[in-house]
């Protein structure tokens, strides 16, 4: 909301302050300053003139000449307007002043007549936006005086963000409100003082529902629908209003005032009884905006004897609307229900200055006040009729006294207030109350509806001493240095493999079915009932589709062919394990590798990785682990294979389908884990035991044996280990040749006695005894070599 | 006997060494001067034939000699090694200013470092983390946290919903996971929640339908507003430097009363907000079933909002690219 400094003098006397320091003010109490605007006149050496002859432009029709008396002289001056007479009074731009911050006025010939300067619309002096004319002042103001003099030219206005719980605050009275505390300057009381004429012709209640509370209103007739006040047209551009006619200027005017939105409606075209209710089933209403709006029984209507008139403070109906030809009025002041508003003006996307003010809740005791305010600006320049308000109010809202010790003040701020900060403080903000004893009593006034509890009026003592005048204390908490097993997991985790050269990537959850269904065709997936992105409605069941996205977009967008791994949920609609009613979610670890990694040494090759590369990260990440080979959709038919630990599946791994491979256009093998991080077993920390070192030297083999294609090479380092489990020993596979045909395995056995150095016969022996074993066991041959 | 002139001989090795380049010359001239068929080892075989006297004073002269002349052999042979290594290593020249590694390794992403720096800020004040799901109940986002059923927040506009009946969303504040850590635990709590969190918003440069939040809780004997004061002030000294400008400023939010936002100038800037937070309302402790009384304060944190203003990051878009070229910077 924008609030403009000399309307706020209205309220409450600023002229003594710097903007600054009610920058600072309004920032203290909570509004936030989303911009600051000084004001000043875009133009100069403008002065004000009565038009004072008219006569017609011999060469030009649509051009009119004027003789305009400027108080020290006259000057002839060629004008394109028609919207004044003889006896105008207007802003003249003389030759040598400037419009537009610095456009230049000089004498100038139009179609063969000399104009001596300009006549001025609001537009041209950057006033509001009306350039249908020129701008008519006052008749009171003297030719020759400065423009700039008639009004408050240079001013300050302020945007600022008021919170949902602060509907009171958007309107000038209400800021004013809360700076007089801060300033301790009292609210100006401005009474009203207006005076009947005419009897009622229409009868006006608040309906038979509890969502009007109250509903005030007053006719009006001997009108003019004309150009408001000038100082209204001002005030009114200045907060972002566009200016209209003196009648709905004025309903604007009064809401950006007070804060109570009224609406204006052509009495002649009602009739009978105006009264509120809910709507029915299949009624409609043409709004103003002329759009016909289906109307159902949860929205609040206004009707008279035989139609609904207007949509209860969302927007008026069209054939009611106050237009030229409008003679008499009926001023609308109401009071309705906030969540019946806000339901009605969400349903319909119609958000107006009004239904906000509604929807935050207005003042509930302000309606009849707002009439009255209304009749006395609209009076004060024309002499109009008008009838006693009307007001049918129900009294239901009423605002308890609430009580609390002033101990509760000290335990929830922390810091010593005085009573007498209090107590000044709830008299500046206009809260009835009393202070007895430790006891302070207090009861919320009509406008604020966030005064409900102890802690509400805490929260009110607190901002009005002054966040910044707390002291500040740091207590430590029962957790130090424990950070919890999920984080020292992810952590662990993104350690490993930065060591190893991965890079953590964090992309967005949302997908296309496709990418589930790629990996997890036999789940069920979580959709976003209200997508933002129609293609990517899913939460992704797993992280593979966004870790070869964004591997493929690296390799296109900057040649380069990296590792990744990302740790973040995948979703699936089955029920969440422990909470029931949510879906199932599995905090879980993304690792890609691709076959060929760009070297980050740019004179080597690139890195070949491979799946035993991953299967020696794994255990990097989770220790020893058992695989068993499984069909994996999106896998490789034979390289996939179940991460099992203590027999327990905590992911899988494997390489990516050549199928998928083709689909998605990636040239390249790629290996992919997946691991559920919840599923690793905190609890069951592995401790490595010591090996002792052996002290005598190695024996060592290299067996080749020839083996079927489905031999098990893990089978015969397993039993030459049995075989040598007394000694220390590293026994490793170093070549697997496969042919069609055949396959050779290479074994190399190096091995020591903690006890003594092997002789040759013994060395002998253990060979010719692993050599049996091992064709006893397997039935294979022995290469010689 | 003939009278040998051991300076001489001295004189004439001077010369043979000053011309010597390499260890073939040395050893040569070892032999010349020191070997068995020298001048000086035949001189030495003499000495027995001289008188007691003369067999000392030139046995003394032989023994300084041979050993004057041993040391600057050997002296001359380490200052030949210190020449040859020093010609070796001359040879050998590298061309440092060009980078044949292009980058120092892989990086933790920036959202991840920054929730890690954060959370182990507050590991060192006694914080714990807490972990909890991202698709939630409605109850858990907003009804525990005492957001009105007209808040704005829960409309379809502002929150992304997983079902019908808009009961179940995904969660728009890591809060949740202080409703749950609530329902589980008793006070005192000490609890960061580091999280994705999600809204309805159109990737643009500051928004993002995915983004991460920490949120903190403090429940404990007369936790009050001083003490959040202090905490946020010192988390934001750790964070931006100890030359970081603080102010609290009132704002509101449904789950804490007072609420306020915090807002920083480093380096001279603008102030800036950078978190939201308060003495959490009674109503949530109402809801999770504390006794009346609890006391605690709640914040929260934009993750990406931190590192964009850290690191001048101009668009959140960076985040979710994941382009090397940005992850490799941080």
């Amino acid at each position: 909301m924008i609030i403009l400094k000399s309307w706020l003098d209205d309220w409450i006397d600023l002229s003594n302050i710097e903007d600054d320091t009610i920058s600072e003010a309004l920032e203290s109490l909570g509004f936030e300053i989303e911009s600051t605007n000084k004001i000043t006149p875009n133009y100069k050496n403008i002065v004000v003139g009565k038009v004072v002859e008219i006569y017609p432009h011999n060469n030009a029709d649509k051009l009119r000449v004027t003789q305009v008396d400027v108080g020290s002289n006259t000057y002839e001056i060629v004008c394109g307007a028609w919207n004044f007479d003889i006896g105008a009074v207007v802003p003249v731009a003389l030759p040598k002043s400037y419009i537009n911050d610095d456009f230049l006025i000089e004498k100038r010939e139009i179609r063969g007549v000399v104009s001596n300067g300009m006549i001025c619309s609001a537009k041209e002096l950057g006033l509001w936006d009306e350039h249908e004319g020129i701008l008519i002042l006052d008749d009171s103001i003297a030719p020759g005086t400065n423009f700039s003099s008639t009004y408050i030219s240079n001013d300050t206005s302020w945007e600022i963000g008021i919170t949902p719980n602060r509907g009171d605050c958007m309107s000038h009275l209400g800021v004013a409100r809360e700076l007089s505390n801060y300033f301790d300057l009292k609210i100006i009381n401005n009474e009203y003082k207006v005076k009947s004429s005419i009897e009622n012709i229409l009868r006006t209640n608040s309906g038979k529902i509890v969502e009007c509370n109250s509903y005030a209103s007053v006719e009006i007739e001997n009108f003019k629908i004309k150009d408001s006040p000038f100082y209204i047209r001002y005030r009114l551009s200045q907060v972002g209003t566009r200016v209209i006619n003196n009648v709905v200027d004025l309903t604007n005017y009064i809401l950006y005032d007070i804060g109570q939105p009224l609406h204006a409606f052509d009495r002649d075209k009602i009739y009978g009884t105006v009264s509120v209710r809910k709507g029915k089933a299949n009624e409609k209403i043409l709004t103003l905006d002329n759009q016909s709006r289906s109307i159902n029984s949860d929205d609040l209507i206004i009707t008279d004897n035989d139609k609904p008139i207007a949509l209860a403070g969302v927007m008026g109906g069209l054939e009611t609307e106050v237009t030229e030809s409008t003679k008499n009025l009926l001023i609308e002041s109401a009071y309705f229900d906030k969540v019946s508003i806000m339901n009605t003006s969400r349903k319909l996307n119609l958000i107006s200055d009004a239904s906000i003010r509604f929807e935050r809740g207005i003042d509930f005791n302000i309606q009849e006040k707002a009439l009255k305010r209304f009749l006395e600006i609209f009076s004060s320049n024309q002499d109009i009729k008008f009838s006693r308000p009307l007001i049918d109010d129900k009294k239901n809202i009423k605002n308890k006294s609430v009580s609390f010790s002033d101990k509760e003040i000290y335990k929830i701020l922390g810091t010593k207030i005085d009573n007498r900060f209090v107590s000044k403080t709830l008299e500046n903000l206009d809260i009835e109350h009393s202070i007895v004893e430790d006891k302070i009593t207090f009861i919320s006034p009509s406008w604020r509806y966030d005064l409900e509890r102890p802690i509400d009026v805490i929260e009110e003592i607190a901002k009005h001493y002054g966040f910044n005048n707390f002291d500040s204390t740091l207590p430590i908490g029962n957790n130090r240095n424990k950070l919890g097993d999920y984080w020292n997991s992810k952590s662990f985790l993104s350690t490993q493999l930065r060591a190893n050269d991965y890079q953590e990537i964090q992309s967005l959850s949302f997908v296309d079915n496709e990418s589930n269904k790629r990996f997890n065709p036999e789940k069920k997936y979580v959709e976003v009932f209200n997508p933002i992105d129609t293609n990517n409605k899913y939460l992704r069941s797993n992280l593979f589709s966004s870790l070869l996205n964004i591997y493929k977009s690296n390799l296109e967008k900057n040649n380069i062919s990296a590792k990744y791994f990302e740790i973040n949920t995948v979703f699936d609609k089955a029920s969440h394990p422990e909470y029931k009613e949510i879906p199932n979610q599995i905090y879980s670890l993304g690792v890609l590798t691709p076959s060929n990694v760009t070297n980050i040494d740019l004179r080597g090759d690139d890195l070949k990785y491979d799946i035993y590369y991953l299967k020696n990260l794994i255990s990097t990440l989770i220790g020893e682990f058992d695989v068993k080979p499984i069909e994996k959709p999106g896998f490789h038919n034979r390289i996939s294979y179940l991460i099992l630990k203590n027999n327990k599946q905590i992911g899988y791994f494997g390489q990516l389908s050549y199928e998928l491979m083709d689909i998605l256009n990636i040239d390249d093998s790629i290996y992919l884990i997946e691991l559920y991080i919840e599923k690793l077993d905190n609890d069951a920390k592995e401790t490595s035991n010591f090996i002792p070192l052996a002290q005598y030297p190695f024996i060592k083999f290299d067996l080749s044996f020839t083996v079927p294609i489905d031999f098990v090479a893990g089978d015969l380092v397993s039993l030459v280990k049995s075989n040598l489990n007394k000694n220390e020993n590293k026994i490793e596979i170093f070549d697997d040749y496969v042919t069609e045909k055949s396959r050779n395995l290479g074994i190399r056995i190096s091995t020591r006695n903690y006890d003594r150095t092997y002789s040759e016969e013994e060395t002998r022996d253990i060979l010719d005894m692993l050599v049996k074993k091992i064709q006893d066991k397997f039935n294979v041959e022995l290469n010689k070599s | 006997m003939a009278e040998i002139n051991l300076d001489k001989i001295y004189s004439s090795f001077l010369l043979a060494l000053e011309e010597s380049d390499d260890e073939d010359s040395l050893s040569r001239i070892h032999k010349e001067f020191l070997g068995k068929d020298s001048v000086i080892s035949k001189q030495r075989k003499n000495i027995s034939k001289l008188s007691d006297l003369d067999k000392k004073k030139f046995g003394n002269k032989i023994k300084d000699i041979t050993q004057k002349i041993s040391l600057e052999i050997q002296n001359k042979k380490i200052n030949l090694q210190k020449v040859a290594y020093k010609n070796r290593e001359d040879k050998e020249n590298s061309d440092i200013s060009i980078d044949w590694y292009e980058n120092t390794g892989s990086k933790e992403h920036i959202i991840s470092s920054v929730m890690d720096e954060v959370v182990q800020i507050f590991s060192s004040i006694g914080y714990t983390v807490a972990h909890g799901p991202e698709a939630e109940t409605s109850w858990h986002n907003f009804d525990a946290l005492n957001t009105p059923v007209w808040h704005p927040a829960r409309y379809e506009s502002d929150t992304l919903y997983i079902d019908k009946k808009l009961q179940n969303l995904l969660r728009t504040q890591t809060s949740t996971v202080q409703v749950r850590h609530m329902k589980d635990n008793e006070p005192p709590i000490y609890i960061v929640s580091p999280g994705r969190v999600y809204r309805s918003d159109q990737l643009d440069s500051t928004h993002s339908p995915v983004f991460h939040q920490i949120e903190g809780l403090a429940v404990d004997d007369a936790i009050s507003f001083t003490d959040l004061k202090g905490t946020l002030e010192f988390f934001v000294k750790e964070f931006f430097g100890n030359n970081v400008k603080t102010k609290f400023i009132p704002h509101f939010f449904p789950f804490t009363e007072p609420s306020a936002e915090v807002l920083v100038s480093w380096k001279d800037s603008n102030w800036l907000e950078i978190l939201g937070c308060g003495m959490v309302d009674p109503n949530v402790f109402e809801n999770v079933g504390f006794k009346k009384g609890t006391q605690g304060f709640a914040f929260g944190v934009g993750v990406e909002r931190l590192a964009m203003l850290r690191h001048n990051i101009d668009h959140i878009k960076n985040f979710y690219d994941n382009d090397l070229r940005f992850l490799r910077q941080f």
